[in-house]
This record gives structure tokens, C-alpha cells and sequence, in this order.
């Protein structure tokens, strides 16, 4: 072969120092290829070693491909391992060139060590060179009968690998039947684990576009295979075994005592040493007993000690995971942890999550007989050196008094926090003594005594001063001197960079004013003229809103400002306890570990190189942009009015938002009984039903699958698409988004021209009751062939007309 | 699944790439990585999501173990993996540094290689790495040297593989059989400051060192499992001898590992108190530090130490101790070694801390870890009864130890 040109060289401009190393390593190479002198081989490899380190930190080495290829040619099994490393790197930048390695590693697929056979094959597999794959056939078949199971191993992967080259190849060369055979009858269970691995992602991918392998799928979790995993259970690797236990986690027994069969038969997991194992074995438990509201507790107190050994044994990180699960159910049934409340105690250099986590947990386990120590353990931190975890337990500290009845003592700590004149403690506090106050009126003489003691230019933190100015203003007539404080703020107006404090500044002068007039005067009207002239629009316009009121009438001004308040009896939780909910159907998942769940971070740009769907045109499970966008805005808005109860929230976002949906402001409405006739809206064509849907309704794909595969079909129907929905259909987006005008979901969609293929879903508004929808829409004969299945049988003949009314609106519009 | 891995160097540099799946991650991710991680100092949490991946991360002895995925996954797997990779190339090149590494990538490789295909662990389990990949040691240098045949590759695939105890070599020869059980306790505590105990517990771990031919069948008892909070096992332990009867019965793996770890909860007595006192006045801060024997474990207690971190308030502080030295680091980290406690003599620290100017009182106390090692003796009280050996032509020699050594050990001021 004539030596390449130097000008094939592909040029590397971001590593010009390797060049002249590389063209060095070109002529030494090419000098070897053909000697057979002894002793070659070390030198061989110390040059192979040498480009290997070269690929190892970023520099370009393919141009010496050839060299590569040509001094392959030997028995070394070291050198095979560099060459293949080298080739499975570069081969797909360089198809031509990998033409050449097919020899001599389908030469080497026939070795007679069963390890080089396997490697050969592994880097032959690894090449991922479309154009290749007619030379991979062969010999992944003959290694598939291989006699060796490492052989078998490698090559079950292997056809994985074949899949996502080149799909048709795969499924034509009937590897996946084979795999099947294999996973039944092989005696290696590492073989048996990856024909599992490999045939789920096979069978999953494929389900959109072939019944067969759909039901294939279905087929893995059925009772004879999931028994026979799980009679085999000890033999399997401890990773095999997590997946193992993910798949059991799928198979729904038919009644309790298969239950309790599979639990007792997998109870030793949990003291596995793999951490991985006994997650997977705490998931499996969780969901079996969902529905055994006593057995599903007594889970909790099994799991729990097996956690927090795993917890206290690995290294930092595997805690943090562990205690990311453990916090996890923690949240959800605190009482089943308030014994254990010493465990989330933290160590002094412990990373600072941690600790978060820990005083989360410690938090939500406080109930009557812990409190008093818990708080103690609190106060200890908020003295500590570490300032962060410092103001982390006075946050603790105040969350816990708010939860509690008896908030004697909590609120004696809070005030000696005051007293200790830190200034992040003092700020923390005020902020805390605000929220307390609102809660627990009662409090006020005590605290605004103390409080009336702090020197406002200690407090130089926006939101603690704000909450000062609140608490001046408030409790203007029990504090002596609340005026002057507020008249010499008022003075350093300029000074105030937080226009939230300056807010407050102004609603404080208003309230102090209505109290205690004639000594508020001056500075109110300090105030208005500064807030009139600030630069900031809120300010602005507070300040003139309270001018024309005040010019107004000053009782009315004094009924807007300041009415007289209820306590508040609870504050809105931040995460609402549907996304806890869907966290927890995601346990063992980075869900956990990110406390969302997982459609709120996998979004599609995420997951883009992950989709096969422009190769196979199948269907992309998933949630869609659109949707996503809407459960952020509700965790956007929970964070906003935490003074909001939930319902006020729900009705606040379905106005704002009801514009296109007439079927769910009715379903508000109904729930509300307020009895409003529809009549009030613009009567879109057929009127709606008495079935009303949730507009937000929200459905995993995991859960959509397993309802799917649960439900019956309550309804098969033909519907016609009308000419204008066929040409609007050229993007099956739009239609995406229509439906979801109508309030019924898209979870996945696929299929390319005429047969377009979607899965729907919507929920009843008044209770979570699902329907479900598979609607194959074939635009060259205009017709929709639509399958319902529905929680509720009863109603899916309703749901139907409604989503054929839909259906029938699309492109009309 | 697990797409790629990467070795990083305590300067960012790449030092190993490993892809795993036909979707290349681009290296750029550890550029992405190495920012992230020096924004967030040690708040950095050992799963990230950057704007493309999902990353999992572990440091060991200064070298970062990363590794991307873009799928949802069990976390734990993710984790658990990369320490079990950190544990297995450490046990290879006896230790884990930057020139280790970037000596010996090629069995790096070669090990990756067999650990994790496609992104999915396959085999993790030392002994069978070990006959497929041999270990850079002094003897295969030897050999090599010798013979001539510098392969590292086992010539044989491992027979373990096949067999029903898949962590054991196939059949191991030695002309001495030994095996040795030892207890290693880490004690973790928290003292208030008026000295009563807030929590104590124990994490122990029975770790076995077994040379022995054949395929022995190991039985150990307890003379009081009954303290043992929970426990977890190797995976050679059989389960229904322990629930039974509360004894270990397990077919070896060869070399060192771990059979058993444990928790102890609830202890009362701790081995050593630590009396903290601080006062202050007037803009200075006298400290004294008292240590000594609380109750007697019976042995001698060495590998004394005190550290703790000064207040950021303290512009000066001047110690002395009558025992041990005191050193102050500048980043107001201050470790008093003591060693072991002299029979005469209290060890007592004591000097005086200057506050920054303006302030008059310290408000913010310092924490104390205390160190020990305790030989001989696992504080627990867990006992080995005995330990039966079958299987085994001639009579092994039959080792045990016991050591407790302080865990997260603290003493609040």
C-alpha cells in the first residue's frame, strides 16, 4: 500500500504542539508494520502506548490510522487491546480506513482464546460505522452459539450496539428471537442479564411500530419470566440484580399472598452490600404494597433501619443519594421517623447538603415529644462557626414553630437569638418573629419587646429589614419609639438600594400613621414625596396609590392599608403534593436526588441525542415542551403567594388561563357551586357535555404504560378528520397543541406520513380519574381510528363525543 | 445507563476517556464540570445536572472520578459504580495518584473495559478482574523479565465465571493456610458542652483476610449478636443461617474484603472526655481544653488528637498545651496532637484568643473533633465466639484483631 500523503493529515489547529510528534510516530509505526524481527512487539507497544496517551489527552492522532491498523497483525493480546481501543475511537471519523480493521478483527472474531474472541468482537460491535454492519452479522450469529458465556456476553451487547447502527439490520437478522432463547436456556446469568438489558431496549424502542414486539415486551413482565428471575435471584451479579428488581417493579402480582411471596423471597436484599441492590429492593417493596395502607407502613419500618446503615456506611457521597431517598420518605410519613430523630442530627464537618438535608428532615419529624430536643440540637448549630448552617437552623427553628401547637419555648429561643447580636442572626430571626406574629398573635407583646431593642442600623439584610419595618408598623402602638425609627429610615431614603424595603417603608408609615397620627404626619408625608419621586415603578405607584387614597378619604385609606387581619393558620407548602407524589413513583431515580420529578428536568432538548426517533420514526415517549411549561409556571406561582391557600391558587390559574377552555372553567365553576349557567360564555359549536376535564392534568409515561397495559378497551371508534385537520396535520405538533386547548393531553406521538399515531390522555377535573386515548390518524384516508380506555367505563362514551368534538374542530378554526 | 467516564487530575486536567455508548460525550463537559466544581468549593454536590448531562462525581485522593448519563438512573448505581472503579484501580496500582494513573492507562482501559460495557456494569468483583487482568506488580515485572511474555493478560479466562461462587478464585493453592477476621469500629459521637452525651453509635465492619486452598466453607458466630442494630452482608454470606441463628456461614473470597458491616446504637460510656471552657471579657477570650480518660476500655488509647476551627471573629489566638504540640494553620484550623496520655499528667491546653476590634464577647463557639485508636478492643462490646473451618485438609492458622478508632467524634463548645 503506498504511504498516504501528508497532506491527508486532517488538520488539528487547537493542538499544533503534537503535531510534529504525531508525523514522528507515523514513520516509526510504518517502519515496524512489516518487521517480523523479534522483539518488534515491545517496541510496538511502547509506540502504541505512546499514541493511545496522545488520544488520552486531546490530540488528534487519527491521521496514523493506517500505521495502526498495519502493525496490527500480531499475537500480543496487549497490543489487540491498544489497537482496538485506538480503532473503536477513531473508526467513525475515518469510515474508509475502517474498512480496513474489519479483516482483521473478524480474523480474530475466530481466535481460539475465547477472550480475544470476545474483545474482537466487542470492537467490532464499538466500530458504529453504518456501512459496516452487513460484516457484523456473521459473527455476532456464530457468537451468539458461542461455547464461552464471555463470548456470549460480549456479543448480547453487541447486538444492542448492531440496533442503535442500523435498526432493520437487527430485527432482519432475527437477533432479537435469538436473545429470547438465550435468556431462557443460558446457564451464565451475566448472559441471561444482558439479554435483558439489551432485549428492553429493543422491545421498548420497537413497541411503537410493531405489535409483535410490543407484546414481546409485555411478555417480559408476565409471571412465568418474572418467577424465573426471580428463583435465580442469587446467582445474578449484584448489578444485574438491580436491574432485575427494576423489571420486577413493573409486574403487577395478581393478588396479596404473590405479594408477600415476593417480598419474603427478596427481604435478604436489603442487606446487600451494594447500596444500588437495597434501593432497588426498597423500590420493588414501596410499590407492591401501594395499595395495603397497613402493610405498606410496616414496609416503612422495615426499610428504615437497612437505610440508615447505608447512610452512616459508605463514603459521602453514596449518603448524600441514600439520604436523598431517606429524606424522600421521611417527608412523606414523618411520624414513622420521629424516634429516629437523632440520626439527622449533623456532624460538624459533614458537606453543607448534607446537613441541609439532614435539618429538613429534622424539621418535618418534629412533633410534640422531640420538639423541645430537636430545638435544642438546633440552637446548638445556630451558634456554630459555619454561618450558612447557622442561618439554615434558625430557618429550621422558626418552620418548626410554625408547625407546632406549643410554641412556648420555640419562641423564648428565637428572642435569645436576638440576643445574641450576630447580625445573620438577628436577621434570620426578625424575619422568623414576622412569620410567628402572623401565626400567633398572641405573641406580640413578648417579641415586640425585645424587638423594640434592636438598633435598626444593625439590621442591614433587604429581607430582615423589611420584616422590621413590618413589625413597626404593625405594632406601631406598642412600640414606644416606632415613629422616630421610622422617620429616621425615612430620612436615609436614599441610602435604601431594596426597593422591597422601601415598599414596606411606605405601608409601615401608612399604618403608623393611622395609629398614631400626629406624630407619623411629617414623616408620611416625608415618605410620599419620596416614594413619588423614586426611580422604581412599584414604589412609584404604592406611593401614589396611598396619596390618592389619603386625598380620598382617610378611612377608606385606613380599611385598604390597614383591615383588620387574621391569623394565619397555615402556609402554603412550596412543593405541592401531587410533584411529591411524582417524585416518589420515581424512586431510586436522579428524581430523588433533584427533588423534582423527573419531566421537569429531562426536558427534550436534554434528551435530544438519546431519541432514535429520526432514525425510526417510532415513537418519542415523553413529555412535549408545552407541557412542561406548565407545571413549571405552577411551582413558579406556589413559590410567589405562599399566602395563598391551594384552592384560591387552582381558581386563580384556571381564570387567568381559561380563555380556550370552556369545558374547565365549567369544571371550576361546578366545583365551586356556585351554579353559573354556561350561557355567559361564546357558545363554541356543540356545547360541552356534562363531562368536564382538568386542563392541567398531569400523567407520567411510566404510568400512562402501565395503565395501558391494565385497562381494558371500553371503546373502539372510526371518526372522519376533516380535509382542512388533514392539511393542518403536516406537523403533528399543532394538533398537539389543539388538544390540549380542549384539555386533553399528548404523551407520545410518532409515525410519518399517511400514519400519523398518538397517545392522549385527559383527567376528570373533579377527581383523578384518567382516560386514556390511542388514536392512529391516517391522512390519506381521513380517518381517525381511535381506542379509549378509561378509569371510569361509564363515562368514556361522553369522553369520547368530547374528544371527537375535538378532534373534529382541529384545523376548522 | 452510563455514557462516559472520565479521570480527572487535581488540576482539571483529562486524564482517561472512556466512552461507553455510541453517543460520544464531548470533552467539553469536564471544562463545563471544572468550573462548576470551583464555584461551588466543597458545596458540590456528587450529582449535577449540567445544561447536558447528568453527572455523577466522586474525589479520591485528589483525582475526580466523573461520569455522564443522559437517561434517568438509579443514582446510587451511578455512585456506587464509580467507587467501586476507584476501589478496584487503587487495590490494582496499589494506590491512586496522578502518575499511577497516567502510568498504567493502558490497564485503566483494559479494566474499564470489563467492568462496564455499553454503560452497564457487568463485573466489579475483584477476584474475577484480577485472573482475567493481571495486577502491575514486582512479581508479573519479574516474570515478565524472565519469560520473556510481558502480556498482563491472563492467558485463561477466569473459571470463577462459571462456577456458583462467582467472588471466588477457581482453585487457589497456598502452602500456608491463614485467615484473619478483624473488627474495625468507628465510634461517632456528639457531647454537648456541659458533657452529656447526644448521641453515640457505632459502624463496625468485619473484615476478612482469608488464605486458604480450596473451597472452604467458613462459619463465624457471635457471643452477643443480639447488639447489633442491622447489618450487611457480603454477598457470600448465606442468609437463612443468620436469620436463624444469627451465624455467618459463607464460602470466602480470596484476599481481603468485607463480610459484615453493622451498626451499634444507643451506647452510653465513651472512652474519652474533652472539657472545653471558654470565657470571655473584654475583647479577649481565655480557652482552656482538658482531656482524659472517662472510662477505661481496659487498653491503651494512642493517635490522641484535637482539632478544631477558630471563629473568623479571632484576629490572634496564642495556645500552649503541657503535652503533645499545638499547631495553627492559617486557615484558623488548629490541631492539638497528643499521642497517648501520659500517666502523670492531665493534657490541658489553654491560652488566650484576641477578638477583632469592636466586638467585646464571643458569640460563636468552635466545635471539637477528638481522634483516638483504640487496639484490641471494639468498643461495641461485639465478641467472636468462634469461627469453624470445613472444607480444609490441613488445620489453618486462625487470626483475630479488634480495633475501634473515633468516627465523627465532637465535642461541642
Amino acid at each position: 500500500m503506498a504511504p498516504p500523503a501528508q497532506s491527508q493529515r486532517s488538520p488539528s489547529p487547537s493542538q499544533p504542539s503534537g503535531k510534529g510528534e504525531v508525523s514522528d510516530l507515523k514513520s516509526q509505526l510504518r517502519q515496524l508494520a512489516g518487521s517480523r524481527a523479534p522483539g518488534v512487539d515491545d517496541s510496538k507497544r511502547d509506540l502504541f502506548k505512546k499514541v493511545i496517551s496522545y488520544m488520552t489527552v486531546g490530540i488528534d492522532v487519527s491521521s496514523v490510522f493506517g500505521e495502526m491498523v498495519m502493525c496490527s497483525a500480531t499475537s500480543d493480546i496487549v497490543l489487540k487491546k491498544m489497537c482496538y481501543l485506538y480503532v473503536g475511537n477513531y473508526a467513525k471519523v475515518n469510515p474508509d480506513l475502517a474498512l480496513l480493521t474489519i479483516n482483521f478483527l473478524q480474523r480474530d472474531c475466530k481466535d481460539e482464546d475465547p477472550m480475544i474472541r470476545g474483545l474482537a468482537l466487542r470492537s467490532l460491535c464499538s466500530l458504529r460505522v453504518a456501512n459496516l454492519v452487513e460484516y457484523l452479522v456473521g459473527p455476532l450469529g456464530s457468537s451468539l452459539k458461542d461455547s464461552n458465556s464471555y463470548v456470549r456476553m460480549v456479543a448480547v451487547i453487541g447486538v444492542l450496539k448492531l440496533y442503535h447502527i442500523s435498526a432493520a439490520t437487527c430485527i432482519d437478522a432475527d437477533f432479537p428471537a435469538m436473545l429470547k432463547h438465550l435468556l431462557l436456556n443460558d446457564p451464565d446469568t451475566q448472559v441471561i442479564a444482558n439479554c435483558l438489558a439489551t432485549l428492553q431496549e429493543i422491545w421498548t424502542l420497537e413497541a411503537s411500530i410493531s405489535e409483535e414486539a410490543s407484546r414481546e415486551r409485555e411478555a417480559l413482565i408476565s409471571k412465568p419470566i418474572i418467577y424465573y428471575f426471580l428463583n435465580r435471584m442469587k446467582e445474578f451479579s449484584e448489578w444485574a440484580q438491580s436491574l432485575v428488581l427494576e423489571l420486577v417493579a413493573k409486574y403487577v402480582p395478581s393478588d396479596s399472598n404473590e405479594i408477600f411471596d415476593i417480598m419474603n423471597l427478596l427481604e435478604d436484599r436489603l442487606q446487600h452490600a451494594n447500596g444500588a441492590v437495597v434501593l432497588a429492593t426498597i423500590k420493588l417493596f414501596l410499590q407492591l404494597t401501594l395499595s395495603m395502607t397497613d402493610v405498606h407502613q410496616q414496609v416503612y419500618e422495615r426499610i428504615k433501619a437497612p437505610l440508615l446503615t447505608l447512610v452512616s456506611s459508605g463514603s459521602p457521597e453514596q449518603s448524600f443519594a441514600v439520604l436523598s431517598h431517606l429524606h424522600l420518605l421521611v417527608m412523606r410519613a414523618p411520624i414513622l421517623f420521629s424516634s429516629d430523630y437523632k440520626h439527622f442530627y449533623c456532624q460538624y464537618n459533614e458537606p453543607f447538603y448534607v446537613k441541609k438535608l439532614k435539618l429538613e428532615m429534622l424539621t418535618a419529624v418534629a412533633n410534640e415529644s422531640n420538639t423541645y430536643e430537636i430545638v435544642t440540637e438546633l440552637c446548638e448549630y445556630a451558634a456554630n462557626v459555619d454561618i450558612p448552617m447557622a442561618r439554615e437552623s434558625i430557618r429550621a427553628v422558626g418552620k418548626i414553630a410554625l408547625q407546632q401547637y406549643d410554641v412556648n419555648a420555640i419562641v423564648d429561643r428565637l428572642l435569645q437569638f436576638l440576643e445574641m447580636e450576630k447580625d445573620y442572626v438577628t436577621a434570620e430571626t426578625l424575619v422568623l418573629v414576622k412569620d410567628l406574629l402572623r401565626k400567633y398573635p398572641q405573641w406580640s407583646q413578648d417579641c415586640i419587646a425585645v424587638v423594640g431593642n434592636i438598633s435598626s442600623n444593625n439590621v442591614q439584610e433587604p429581607k430582615a429589614k423589611a420584616a422590621l419595618i413590618w413589625m413597626l408598623g404593625e405594632y406601631s402602638q406598642d412600640m414606644h419609639d416606632a415613629p422616630y425609627i421610622l422617620e429616621s429610615l425615612i430620612e436615609n431614603w436614599e441610602d435604601e438600594h431594596s426597593s422591597e424595603v422601601r415598599l414596606h417603608l411606605l405601608t409601615a408609615v401608612m399604618k403608623c400613621f393611622f395609629k398614631r397620627p400626629p406624630e407619623t404626619q411629617k414623616a408620611l408625608g416625608d415618605a410620599l414625596a419620596a416614594g413619588l419621586a423614586d426611580f422604581h415603578q412599584d414604589v412609584h405607584d404604592r406611593a401614589l396609590l396611598y396619596y390618592r387614597l389619603l386625598q380620598y378619604n382617610v378611612t377608606v385609606a385606613e380599611r385598604v392599608v390597614n383591615p383588620p387581619k387574621q391569623a394565619v393558620s397555615v402556609f402554603a407548602d412550596t412543593q405541592s403534593s401531587e410533584i411529591k407524589d411524582r417524585i416518589f413513583d420515581e424512586f431510586n431515580s436522579l428524581s430523588v436526588v433533584y427533588q423534582k420529578p423527573s419531566y421537569m428536568f429531562t426536558d427534550k432538548e436534554h434528551r435530544g441525542p438519546f431519541e432514535f426517533s429520526d432514525e425510526l420514526g417510532n415513537l418519542s415517549i415523553g413529555v412535549d415542551a408545552a407541557d412542561t411549561v406548565v407545571p413549571a409556571q405552577q411551582v413558579d406561582a406556589n413559590d410567589k403567594d405562599l399566602l395563598l391557600s391551594t384552592s384560591e391558587k387552582e381558581d386563580g390559574r384556571a381564570l387567568s388561563s381559561n380563555g380556550h377552555m370552556p369545558a374547565a372553567s365549567l369544571a371550576i365553576d361546578d366545583l365551586l357551586g356556585l351554579g353559573l349557567s354556561v350561557t355567559a360564555a361564546p357558545a363554541p359549536a356543540p356545547s360541552p357535555p356534562s363531562l368536564s376535564l382538568n386542563p392541567k392534568a398531569v400523567l407520567d409515561p411510566g404510568t400512562f404504560q402501565q395503565k395501558w397495559r391494565q385497562l381494558p378497551i371500553s371503546l373502539t371508534q372510526e371518526f372522519s378528520v376533516s380535509p382542512q385537520g388533514i392539511a393542518a396535520l403536516i406537523s403533528p405538533q399543532a394538533l398537539l397543541r389543539h388538544m390540549q386547548g380542549d384539555s386533553v393531553h399528548c404523551i407520545a406521538s410518532g409515525g410519518q406520513s399517511p400514519n400519523f399515531k398518538f397517545f392522549f390522555f385527559a383527567q376528570k377535573a373533579e377527581e383523578s380519574s384518567n382516560f386514556l386515548v390511542e388514536c392512529i390518524i391516517n391522512t390519506s384516508t381521513a380517518k381517525a381510528h381511535v381506542k379509549i380506555k378509561a378509569d371510569d367505563q361509564s363515562m368514556s362514551q361522553t369522553f369520547s363525543t368530547l374528544f371527537q368534538s375535538a378532534l373534529s374542530k382541529f384545523g376548522v378554526q | 445507563m452510563l455514557q462516559c467516564i472520565f479521570l480527572l487530575s487535581d488540576s482539571g486536567e483529562v486524564m482517561l476517556e472512556k466512552q461507553l455508548t455510541g453517543h460520544r460525550v464531548d470533552r467539553s463537559i469536564c471544562a463545563w464540570y471544572w468550573d462548576h466544581a470551583i464555584s461551588q468549593g466543597d458545596q458540590l454536590q456528587p450529582v449535577i445536572a449540567s445544561p447536558t448531562h447528568y453527572l455523577f462525581q466522586i474525589v479520591r485522593e485528589g483525582i475526580t472520578f466523573l461520569a455522564c448519563s443522559q437517561v434517568e438512573m438509579p443514582p446510587l448505581m451511578g455512585i456506587e459504580f464509580l467507587c467501586r472503579v476507584a476501589d478496584v484501580l487503587a487495590d490494582y496500582l496499589g494506590g491512586l495518584n496522578e502518575d499511577q494513573i497516567k502510568d498504567n492507562f493502558v490497564i485503566v482501559y483494559e479494566l474499564l473495559d470489563e467492568m462496564i460495557d455499553n454503560g452497564f456494569p457487568l463485573t466489579t468483583e475483584p477476584n474475577i478482574l484480577r485472573e482475567m487482568i493481571a495486577a502491575p506488580n514486582i512479581v508479573s515485572k519479574m516474570l515478565s523479565v524472565v519469560t520473556g511474555n510481558s502480556s498482563n493478560v491472563n492467558e485463561t479466562l477466569p473459571a470463577a465465571t462459571a462456577l456458583c461462587v462467582p467472588w471466588r478464585t477457581s482453585d487457589p493453592k497456598y502452602a500456608n493456610n491463614e485467615v484473619y477476621v478483624d473488627l474495625v469500629e468507628e465510634m461517632d459521637a456528639i457531647i454537648n458542652r456541659d458533657g452529656t452525651l447526644v448521641k453515640c453509635e457505632i459502624y463496625g465492619e468485619v473484615q476478612v483476610n482469608s488464605h486458604l486452598s480450596g473451597l472452604p466453607d467458613l462459619t463465624l458466630s457471635f457471643a452477643n449478636p443480639s447488639i447489633l442494630d442491622d447489618v450487611r452482608f457480603h454477598p457470600c454470606v448465606r442468609y437463612r443461617p443468620w436469620e436463624s441463628h444469627q451465624i455467618l456461614s459463607f464460602v470466602p473470597p480470596d484476599g481481603q474484603f468485607r463480610l459484615m458491616s453493622y451498626r451499634v446504637k444507643k451506647l452510653k460510656s465513651i472512652p474519652l472526655y474533652l472539657k472545653p471552657q471558654l470565657t470571655s471579657d473584654a475583647g479577649t477570650c481565655r480557652l482552656s481544653l482538658l482531656v482524659g480518660m472517662r472510662n477505661d476500655p481496659g487498653k491503651t488509647i494512642d493517635s490522641i488528637d484535637v482539632q478544631f476551627q477558630l471563629p473568623p471573629c479571632i484576629s490572634n489566638a496564642d495556645l500552649s498545651s503541657n503535652c503533645g504540640t499545638v499547631n495553627i494553620l492559617s486557615n484558623k484550623t488548629c490541631s492539638w496532637i497528643i499521642g497517648r496520655i501520659p500517666k502523670d499528667k492531665a493534657p490541658s491546653l489553654s491560652g488566650t484568643l484576641v477578638l477583632e476590634s469592636g466586638l467585646q464577647r464571643l458569640h460563636v463557639f468552635p466545635t471539637f473533633q477528638l481522634r483516638f485508636r483504640i487496639m484490641g478492643i471494639a468498643l461495641s462490646g461485639l465478641q467472636i465466639d468462634k469461627l469453624d473451618l470445613k472444607n480444609l485438609p490441613h488445620r489453618p492458622y486462625k487470626g483475630f484483631r479488634a480495633l475501634t478508632r473515633a468516627g465523627h467524634y465532637e465535642v461541642r463548645a
